[in-house]
């Protein structure tokens, strides 16, 4: 709507205005249809006027239109003070086209939109009786029976029946109160089940529309009972009936002042002291007690609360809504609040700007936070990961070497009962007793290499991972470029990453075979494990490479793991090491 | 005299029973677990049963509940408890349900085998066995105070560790190449020493000798 429009449509209600005005004056006596010009005529103004101020501030949203409409409708019943038949008969068979415009705006605040099967019921019943119902009485009436002793004659008049015309109008009123009533049932319903933003945001307009609707209701029975209320009804009914368009500006203007809290905001965040005060001035300002504030944590690429614990945004249509703060084009924060704020996108938007410097700050306290709790979670790993593997080392010991030896001492036992009385059978026995001395020798060499390789002690990563592929349970070739020794705890976090790597892809991965990429570039050890198997691994908890990467991570480096389903699985150590 | 063996490890089950056999006993059974064992000594009411304490499920101690169980469902059998870990606390556990047919050895003990059998047929008559290796942890634990343990002689001390390990006098006399009378006085003084009650016969003696050294 341009400006150029607007002026128009305003300087068109003005001649309307005018135009009623003058039928007004011009009528002989005994009003029909309007009681107090300068009211009434005030009424049709403000509803132009607020529609107006609403089609320009929110262009996409329908209610400015529909108040322009009804304040035209609203003058358009002035007509019935004409003296002319034509413009007589036409005012009457649309003195009540405003009720249309009016039901709709209430049904349809704040959106513009009708939502639901019973808002359309409601409106297509208002159509109907001030259309399809008034006209078919307009036929049978005739004026001076029916309408007002002195009124110009009814042109649309086919047949004079005064007990029909008279049947429809009761019939008319009738079904205008049983609507009236339903739309004030329909509202306290939605009222009830609206949330406290909504409210907030609805309340004014829901509240004048129900108060008209009652007004009306009360001002139609009082038609059909004979008009015990006179002149005081329809009064009541213009003032509550202005009051509509007003409490709409009301919200307009309230949303307009919403901004004004923006500047408190600012305010206030000068003041605060921490991030709960920040939380409850977002809430003020954006009237949402409700508010949540989660912080973006890039590292873990989530978002966290103050806690740093994990925050999930709500989904759509979830009845909250988050709006991304952005600084610099980086999300820095997400406000996640009630879905109604979203009708008013531009406060939202200016609260958020307002905050984004503190909310920053917030955000890398916050950040800090998660990361304090990812390490602490790391380091209860690392200690449950060396617990796990003492309880293994002690079980291998007492089920592999321990037996042998104990078995060993048997063989021993029996052997000396037979050197006493039966030295021939001692022979089998030494034997039996160095074979399982073999085997224990055996078991305890696999066992200390699993605890620590001697070969990563002696000879450093290289050698010891050309050993590990000498003797993985899968072909396994090394490309090794590594200069002399690097610092211990790197080569051992390095080696057993490819150890447990080899050992997943010949255990899960179904590989034939593996290939080990071992670096130094820019002082970053790098360590890259490809199988050709299955693909699919995961870095869960429980699995070795959890602790792996817990491990790595102690370094300051990094464990990746890249393994799409039917297309391998490489993992990828990069540790710090100059 | 008829032995059970339990043992989840194949290898020593079977090894012990070819021991026990070399020295004339006769094996009545063999079990893997806490389960088979119990059920086996309800059938064949063996005279002793040897258990190792650590089976399946949980490999932890099932032996010694096991134990239990025998004791209440088959009291006339006599249980050797074996471990390669022996624990003070464990066999003040074993003993504690009934002293009488309870031994508790360390495993490898089994390359003696004349002591080995000698153990055996100890329990079988209804002594205490503790492995000498528990009654030195008991006796050789540090005590806050005066201990009385310092006001034995060094001849009362190892008399003190036999009886721990629940040797008669006679055998505790044979040990140490002295008369059983000499032992005998040796006894009374200890118990005068550590001010416990007057000595009660070698099957009870154990217990009570175990509960004061660990009293601390």
């Amino acid at each position: 709507m341009t400006r150029a429009r607007l002026t128009l449509v305003a300087l068109a209600a003005l001649a309307a205005g005018v135009g009623a005005a003058l039928l007004a004056a011009g009528r002989v006596d005994e009003p029909y249809q309007t009681a107090d010009p300068p009211l009434a005529l005030l009424v049709g103004w403000t509803f132009v006027a607020s529609g107006l101020v609403a089609w320009w501030q929110r262009p996409r949203n329908r209610l400015g239109a529909v108040m322009v409409f009804t304040g035209f409708a609203w003058f358009a019943t002035f007509l019935t003070d004409s003296q002319t038949g034509w413009a007589f008969t036409l005012g009457t068979a649309i003195q009540s086209m405003y009720l249309v415009g009016f039901v709709y705006l209430v049904l349809s605040f704040p959106t513009g939109r009708l939502r639901g099967r019973g808002d359309a019921a409601l409106l297509a019943g208002a159509i109907v009786l001030v259309t399809v119902v008034e006209w078919a009485s307009l036929l049978f009436s005739d004026s001076h029976a029916v309408l007002c002793d002195r009124c110009p004659p009814n042109v649309l008049l086919l047949e004079r029946n005064d007990t029909l015309a008279n049947g429809i109008l009761q019939l008319q009123r009738i079904t205008g109160v049983v609507l009236a009533l339903l739309t004030v049932l329909l509202l306290v319903r939605r009222w009830r089940a609206a949330t406290a933003a909504e409210r907030r945001s609805v309340a004014p307009v829901l509240w004048t529309g129900s108060a008209t609707v009652v007004v009306l209701a009360v001002s139609i029975a009082n038609d059909v009972v004979d008009d015990p209320l006179g002149q005081l009804g329809k009064w009541a009914l213009y003032c509550v009936f202005a009051s509509v368009p007003i409490a709409v500006l009301v919200v307009l203007l309230q949303r307009r002042l919403a901004r004004g809290a923006v500047a408190g905001l600012v305010v206030e965040l000068g003041e605060r002291a921490d991030g709960a005060d920040l939380r409850d001035a977002l809430a003020r300002a954006l009237g949402d007690p409700s508010l949540d504030v989660a912080y973006w944590f890039p590292n873990g690429d989530r978002y966290v609360d103050r806690d740093g614990q994990r925050v999930r945004l709500p989904a759509p249509g979830a009845g909250r809504t988050a709006t991304v703060v952005e600084r610099d084009g980086q999300p820095i924060a997400a406000l996640v609040h009630d879905a109604a704020l979203a009708e008013n996108a531009e406060l939202v938007q200016s609260v958020c700007a307002a905050a984004a410097l503190t909310l920053e700050n917030e955000r890398l306290q916050a950040a800090l936070r998660a990361r304090l709790a990812e390490l602490q979670a790391s380091r209860a790993r690392l200690v449950e990961a060396t617990e796990t593997e003492r309880r293994r080392i002690e079980r291998d010991l007492h089920d592999g070497t321990q037996q042998r030896l104990v078995s060993l001492a048997m063989s021993l036992g029996l052997l000396q009962s037979k050197l006493d009385d039966d030295p021939g059978a001692a022979a089998p026995i030494v034997r039996e007793a160095r074979e399982t001395l073999a085997l224990a020798l055996a078991e305890l060499r696999e066992l200390s290499q699993g605890i620590y390789p001697s070969l990563l002690t002696e000879r450093g990563l290289g050698a010891a991972l050309d050993d590990l592929c000498r003797r993985a349970a899968l072909p396994a070739t090394l490309d090794a470029a590594l200069p002399g020794r690097l610092p211990h705890q790197v080569e051992a976090a390095a080696y057993f990453v490819a150890s447990e790597a080899l050992a997943n892809a010949a255990k899960h991965s179904h590989a034939t075979e593996a290939r080990i990429r071992a670096r130094v570039e820019r002082g970053v050890v790098l360590v890259e494990i490809a199988d050709d198997g299955i693909g699919g691994a995961g870095t869960g908890s429980g699995t070795g490479l959890h602790g792996l990467a817990d491990r790595v991570e102690a370094l300051g480096g990094r464990l990746t793991l890249s393994s799409p389903p039917g297309r391998g699985t490489t993992i990828r150590a990069e540790i710090p090491c100059a | 005299m008829r032995v059970v063996v339990a043992d989840d490890a194949v290898i020593l089950r079977e090894g012990l029973a070819r021991l026990l056999t070399e020295a004339g006993f006769e094996i009545a059974g063999l079990a893997a677990d806490a389960e088979a064992l119990v059920s086996l000594v309800e059938r064949e009411q063996p005279d002793v049963a040897i258990v190792d304490i650590r089976m399946p499920p949980t490999h932890t101690d099932e032996g010694l509940r096991a134990a239990k169980e025998i004791r209440a469902r088959a009291p006339a059998t006599a249980i050797l408890v074996l471990s390669q870990h022996v624990r003070a606390s464990y066999a003040l556990e074993l003993l504690s349900d009934g002293s009488e047919g309870i031994g508790y050895l360390l495993k490898e003990r089994v390359s003696d085998l004349r002591e080995l059998a000698s153990s055996v047929e100890r329990v079988a008559q209804g002594d205490s066995v503790l492995d000498p290796l528990v009654v030195e942890q008991l006796v050789g634990r540090p005590r806050r105070g005066d201990d009385p343990l310092e006001h034995l002689t060094a001849r009362e001390r190892e008399v003190l560790s036999l009886m721990a390990e629940g040797r008669s006098n006679r055998a505790i006399a044979a040990r140490l190449f002295v008369t059983e009378h000499t032992v005998e006085k040796h006894v009374k003084s200890i118990f005068a020493t550590l001010r416990l009650p007057p000595s009660p016969d070698d099957h009870r003696r154990v217990l009570a000798v175990v509960t004061y050294l660990d009293a601390r």
